[in-house]
């Protein structure tokens, strides 16, 4: 693993993105620099990982490990975030992420990030923005759960 | 105290008894002070809307008091019960955070009082004080978590029964108290139909198990509240 400043991952990713240059500049300053062939985890359920876990090149398998067998929620590419919820939370992680090609990653170790975030508080709402993306794309499995039933919608009353 | 519906309307969020057992509201006085200025109060009765799905973000819903579902629609218009909502949560939370629109109906399972506040005031709250971005951040954890949890039941679970068997457990880790300790009430407010929303299937079948669980003395019913008589059983069920 290299201790060098990744400068692909500046703005390219979707926690960067959202902000300020300077906090990213802060950042930068941590970043270290991996490269995983496919195949490889980057992130195992029940094991913390070392901090966030930005993919920089290459696409990663998303899925929920259970007994016998795993359930794929989805692929994601360049720009992914992952990691957050342990490094703020302080929750393992309840999915694996599997490179499913070789992939460059930059990791920002954790207590780095709380630092900065501790520093700018205000970096909050793009952590939560984040955070909302994985809920969203969870939800969207549940949504198209084949084995889920009910009754033809109702036309929904007026809000209160 | 004003009250509602048959409880105590929780006005002033400093003085609230459950603040400290509460995800979002165990918050330094400081950030209370400028959510009491931002929020707007409200008491629902059964079956009231909060928001829609699809429609685009107005704000939050803190839950103080009551229950509410959380539905979706399928593109073939089937309603999906995404989780039930209790008190302490934080609704509408991805939505006003992410400026997209509303991803579930939030609909109030019995008399509920909420606190609204609007996006504007919300985000703004987030930013300027610290605590309540970590509170917001470990809401949405917990949210993921919930859905995950959801997503490994409907891929393992193989049957109704099993499906059935587990959510009663779920429910039996908040029990009503005890008059006899071998057998343990809780308190079901959902429909027949709402549970085979939840656990996809239909309500005739959810009213067959059910029928079945009472037939073999694992659980009698009696209105909303549902006393579990064998607690082994249902766990021999849950395979997964």
């Amino acid at each position: 693993m290299n201790a060098t400043m990744s400068s692909e991952s500046v703005t390219t990713n979707e926690l960067y993105s959202m902000l300020p240059p300077a906090v990213c500049e802060e950042l930068k300053k941590h970043e270290q620099s991996m490269e995983l062939p496919s195949g490889a985890p980057l992130i195992k359920h029940g094991v913390s990982p070392v901090g966030l876990l930005i993919l920089n090149s290459g696409s990663v398998q998303i899925s929920v490990p259970c007994p016998r067998r795993s359930i794929s929620l989805t692929t994601a590419q360049k720009g992914k975030v992952f990691g957050m919820r342990p490094a703020i939370a302080g929750e393992l992680p309840d999915v694996d992420v599997t490179c499913v090609e070789n992939c460059k990653v930059t990791m920002v170790p954790r207590d780095a990030f709380l630092e900065v975030l501790q520093a700018n508080p205000e970096i909050y709402i793009a952590v939560a923005k984040v955070l909302s993306g994985d809920l969203q794309i969870a939800n969207r499995i549940l949504r198209g759960s084949v084995r889920r039933y009910s009754a033809p919608r109702v036309r929904p009353q007026r809000p209160v | 105290m004003a009250m509602a519906y048959n409880f105590h309307i929780i006005e002033n969020c400093l003085k609230c008894a459950f603040r400290e057992q509460r995800l979002f509201c165990d918050l330094p006085n400081d950030a209370l002070i400028k959510l009491q200025n931002i929020k707007a109060t409200s008491v629902y009765p059964k079956g009231a809307l909060l928001c829609l799905e699809g429609q685009p973000p107005r704000g939050i819903f803190v839950l103080c008091t009551g229950r509410a579902k959380l539905t979706t629609t399928s593109a073939e218009g089937k309603s999906i019960i995404l989780r039930i909502a209790e008190p302490g949560e934080v609704l509408g939370l991805t939505a006003a955070v992410s400026n997209t629109p509303y991803e579930a109906t939030i609909e109030t399972l019995e008399p509920s009082q909420a606190n609204f506040i609007s996006q504007h005031d919300f985000v703004n709250f987030v930013k300027e004080h610290p605590d309540v971005g970590l509170k917001v951040a470990r809401q949405l954890t917990h949210n993921c978590k919930c859905a995950y949890g959801e997503i490994r039941s409907i891929g393992l679970s193989n049957s109704v029964p099993e499906k059935i068997a587990k959510l009663v457990l779920r429910w039996s880790e908040q029990p009503l108290p005890r008059k006899n300790p071998q057998e343990l009430p809780i308190r079901v407010t959902l429909t027949q139909e709402e549970i085979a929303q939840f656990v996809g299937t239909s309500r005739e079948t959810v009213s067959r198990v059910l029928s079945e669980f009472r037939r073999r003395g694992w659980l009698r019913i009696k209105g909303a509240t549902w006393t579990i008589l064998n607690k082994h059983a249902l766990e021999d069920l849950v395979t997964t």
